[in-house]
């Protein structure tokens, strides 16, 4: 078959050779059976097939082609503005978690400052109560004291009035108390 | 029977009536009396426990009791009276009672008023 192929191809080159480009393309086409006529109604259908499926097939795929790629083009874009919004919004929290941390501290700071002073103050009402309680402890101690010493020397006093009143009571004659009536009775008229 | 306003005023005029010159006059005492039997006041028990308040008060006040521990002469109760004669402006009378509580000394009581001078007295405000 080949040979075949390659000889024919000789024959017509040595044919073309002899007539000229344009008369030996003619003798090759009508050498391999293609007719003009034939040549002009495939060409025709051709087209008409690729209008139809221009119309119907090519024209529909490529327009869906481009919506998908503007949604795909869409999508990138609101891919990026998410990440643009995303970034600032990273952003944003971080300013708010650093002033939120600021004001943590500065909070804690303050619970601390304050309890510090609660402490301090509590202290000293602590010391201050104490140094209260102790100075009524020794008022109280040297009151009782006091107050022991008073009942003791009324005490000693009453028993020594008492053993004087009975002694004399004892020693006494009329005469000393004749003279003490008398001495009384001046008094008594004095006054 | 507790008396009232007017009552007790009533007792207070009777007693007015009563003394002369700051004595008790027993002839004033028996009027009143006479004029509260024949009269028959208002509340006449509460009247006279009043009235014999008052005269029995005014009374105690012309007496001197003398307590005394030891004896007492008729001298020293001559000159007791004598100071307190004087010393209310009215005639006061004494009379002796015997305290041998007082160890040696006198206390006078006229009315509410008490004059001490004694050994208990003494010795009681060395106590106190």
């Amino acid at each position: 078959m080949l040979n075949l192929l390659l000889a024919t191809v000789e024959t017509t080159a040595h044919t073309a050779e002899a007539a000229g480009p344009i008369e030996g393309l003619k003798q090759t086409f009508v050498h391999f059976g293609v007719e003009p006529k034939y040549l002009v109604m495939q060409v025709i259908s051709f087209l008409i097939l690729f209008g139809v499926l221009y119309k119907f097939g090519i024209k529909p795929t490529i327009a869906t082609m481009e919506e998908r790629n503007k949604k795909i083009a869409d999508g990138l874009k609101h891919a990026e503005e998410t990440q643009a919004r995303l970034a600032a919004a990273q952003q944003e929290s971080a300013a708010l978690i650093k002033a939120a941390q600021l004001e943590a501290n500065k909070a804690i700071e303050e619970a601390r400052k304050a309890a510090k002073e609660f402490g301090d103050k509590q202290q000293a009402d602590a010391i201050a109560r104490a140094a209260d309680l102790l100075a009524k402890a020794q008022q109280s101690i040297e009151l009782e004291h006091k107050k022991m010493l008073d009942q003791a020397r009324g005490e000693i006093a009453r028993l020594v009035v008492k053993t004087t009143e009975q002694v004399l009571a004892k020693k006494l004659s009329d005469a000393d108390r004749a003279a003490y009536n008398e001495a009384a009775t001046k008094e008594l008229s004095v006054l | 029977m507790a008396a009232d306003k007017q009552t007790k005023l009533l007792a207070k005029q009777l007693f007015k009536l009563s003394v002369v010159n700051g004595v008790v006059s027993p002839e004033q005492v028996a009027g009143v009396l006479g004029w509260v039997e024949k009269t028959s006041p208002r509340r006449p028990v509460a009247l006279l426990k009043a009235y014999h308040h008052r005269i029995a008060i005014e009374l105690a006040k012309s007496r001197a009791e003398v307590e005394h521990a030891g004896p007492v002469s008729d001298a020293t109760l001559k000159q007791i009276e004598a100071a307190m004669t004087k010393r209310y402006a009215r005639p006061v009378t004494a009379t002796a009672k015997a305290n041998p509580k007082l160890l040696a000394g006198l206390r006078v009581r006229v009315g509410s008023d008490v004059y001490e001078s004694s050994v208990a007295g003494q010795l009681a405000k060395l106590s106190v």
